[in-house]
């Protein structure tokens, strides 16, 4: 019987607040140990919460940016579990009334991937276990988290990164939260079942907890796949449990079974009352929504006629598609400048972090100048290209890179000659050509970019060449 | 409303208590009568939800909230003076082996 992976995603996003979800505590990352803490954050007796209005505005933008219903009367509720990281020992969270509910995610191939609900909650503290203690740092607890809860609609590891990536570039577009899953503002807890393949019951399913790295949630799926597969194969049931992925060894390991599964005893928060939105609220982060990373590669194929893959790298960055776009606004030629940032800009950028930063030396206005020189004629190809490395470099201005007599190109008389030099200086080629053999006249074009050291528009010279022969 | 043995058991669990057989009864006991006292509440309630928020009937509008804006936290020593801390952090009896 040949089985297939069934799987969902429970993803918290740290949001990019200043303060805390429930006191004025910086969010701000590190920091010595307990120096971002207040009563509230520490759970001191009749210390009042107090929600951040800005975790509701983010929450709500990010409902509606994976086309969510969002719900404007909302309140929290209290999770009840007892382990040092809390030191109330309950986590306020939302249970039966998410802020959001029911939306999308749309992956690159048109697939879509359910959003179950999207709630708000405070972030833990962090733990380190040394010697025969457990010491415990605050500073990270009560930062607002919204945690993305998907349906169980992915069915490869390869739709679960995609679905990871989307998830990131939205929340970063819309600039609701950073997403470093190094620095542990994005994570997720990856639920994996399998089933006949065909078949729409649901098996029974195992959680692996924090996954905060695309290569491991990756590789823990297939792990986890392959092993519930062979549990079956060999007539066995599938023991519904939280499991761990040791990044070393590569396998998962059970952290805890259904036995020992916790009871939170949810019940509503009672220091905070139903929570009011006015529909103006959602109105207005609905209205300040950007143009989201998919429709935006979408846009550029089909309207400005980027291919596909440039596109999408283009888009990935939301300061680079910003950039392109201005470039584009200052007059550039959307295909040459795309293949400017991609080919020349981005060799210059060797991390993610740095193309997301994007801080470089050339201004879109100087890039669409660049192109607008190539795209006449006046520059080559090369030269352009060339020149952008160097300015990128130094930072110095483009007439640094290009002489005044270069940016001319070469002029059309002189241009005739040569072409005329070339097609007398290789009569051989010129017979292959015109027996058919297209690829012949590139000994032309080379005779023509040495004789003006790349100056030339081989364009303008192939239409000459022809002629002339 | 009376509370049974088994829920007894399942609370002590929950709140790292270990009670064996003969104190679980007493204690059965004794909580009863505080759930008893506490139920004198019931009668004080209007309507029949059983929602605190609607018997509260309060509201936080959206203006009510808190603005993002920095508050200065409190030093650390403050923070850790009520209990085991060691070069600011917290401590306590390891928790994981
Ligand atoms: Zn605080």
């Amino acid at each position: 019987m040949k089985y297939e992976l069934v799987s969902g995603f429970e993803t918290h996003v740290e949001l990019a607040t200043s303060t805390k979800i429930f006191c004025g505590c910086t969010t701000a990352f590190g920091g010595a140990p307990n120096t971002h803490c207040c009563p509230v954050c520490t759970g001191q007796p009749g210390a009042l919460p107090v929600l951040n209005k800005k975790v509701v505005d983010f929450a709500v933008r990010a409902g509606l940016a994976l086309h969510c219903k969002i719900n404007t009367v909302t309140h929290l509720d209290r999770k009840n579990y007892c382990y040092p990281d809390l030191p109330k020992a309950y986590q306020i969270s939302q249970y039966d009334k998410p802020l959001c509910e029911g939306g999308y995610v749309e992956l690159p191939g048109g697939k879509k991937i359910g959003i179950t609900r999207i709630h708000i909650e405070e972030d833990a503290g962090k733990l380190v276990h040394e010697r025969g203690f457990t010491f415990i740092d605050y500073n990270r607890g009560g930062v607002p988290l919204i945690e993305i809860v998907s349906e169980p609609d992915i069915s490869s590891p390869t739709e679960a990164r995609e679905y990871v990536e989307q998830l990131r570039q939205i929340m970063r577009y819309i600039g609701v939260s950073d997403c470093k899953m190094q620095e542990g503002s994005m994570r997720c807890d990856v639920n994996v079942s399998v089933r006949p393949e065909g078949s729409t019951a649901l098996g029974t399913r195992t959680e692996i907890k924090n996954m905060n790295s695309l290569n491991f949630i990756e590789r823990a799926m297939e792990y986890e796949f392959a092993r519930q597969v062979d549990v079956l194969k060999d007539g066995g049931e599938i023991e519904q449990a939280t499991l761990r992925f040791d990044e070393k060894t590569g396998e998962t390991y059970v952290m805890r079974t259904k036995e020992d599964a916790q009871d939170y005893r949810y019940f509503p928060e009672p220091d905070i009352f139903d929570i009011i939105i006015p529909d103006e609220v959602v109105a207005r982060e609905k209205e300040a929504l950007p143009e989201l990373p998919l429709e935006k590669t979408t846009r550029y194929i089909n309207v400005l006629g980027i291919s596909p893959s440039v596109a999408a790298l283009i888009t990935k960055h939301r300061k680079v598609a910003d950039y392109f776009e201005k470039a584009v606004k200052a007059g550039a030629a959307a295909s040459r400048a795309a293949n400017f940032i991609v080919g020349v800009v981005y060799s210059t950028l060797s991390t993610e972090e740095e193309k997301d930063e994007l801080s470089i030396k050339v201004s879109p206005e100087e890039l669409a100048e660049l192109v607008r020189l190539t795209e006449s004629g006046a520059v080559n190809v090369t030269v352009a290209q060339s020149a952008l490395s160097k300015m990128l470099a130094s930072g110095l201005p483009l007439s640094e890179y290009i002489a005044a007599e270069d940016m001319k190109g070469v002029d059309d008389g002189e241009l005739e000659r040569i072409c005329a030099e070339a097609v007398k200086n290789n009569p051989r080629a010129v017979a292959d050509f015109k027996a058919g053999k297209e690829k012949a006249i590139s000994a032309l074009y080379g005779y023509v970019k040495r004789a003006t050291q790349g100056k030339a528009d081989i364009k303008k010279a192939d239409a000459v060449i022809k002629r002339l022969i | 409303m009376a509370i049974s043995t088994d829920e007894i058991k399942a609370l002590a669990r929950l709140a790292k208590l270990e009670f064996d057989d003969e104190r679980c009864e007493t204690f059965k006991e004794e909580f009863n009568e505080i759930i008893e006292f506490a139920g004198k509440i019931n009668g004080a309630i209007v309507g029949n939800s059983s929602d605190i928020r609607e018997i509260v009937g309060e509201e936080t509008q959206y203006a009510e909230l808190r603005e993002d804006e920095e508050r200065e936290s409190l030093p650390p020593e403050k923070i850790t003076s009520g209990a085991e801390a060691q070069n600011g952090y917290f401590t306590v009896r390891r928790v994981v082996k």
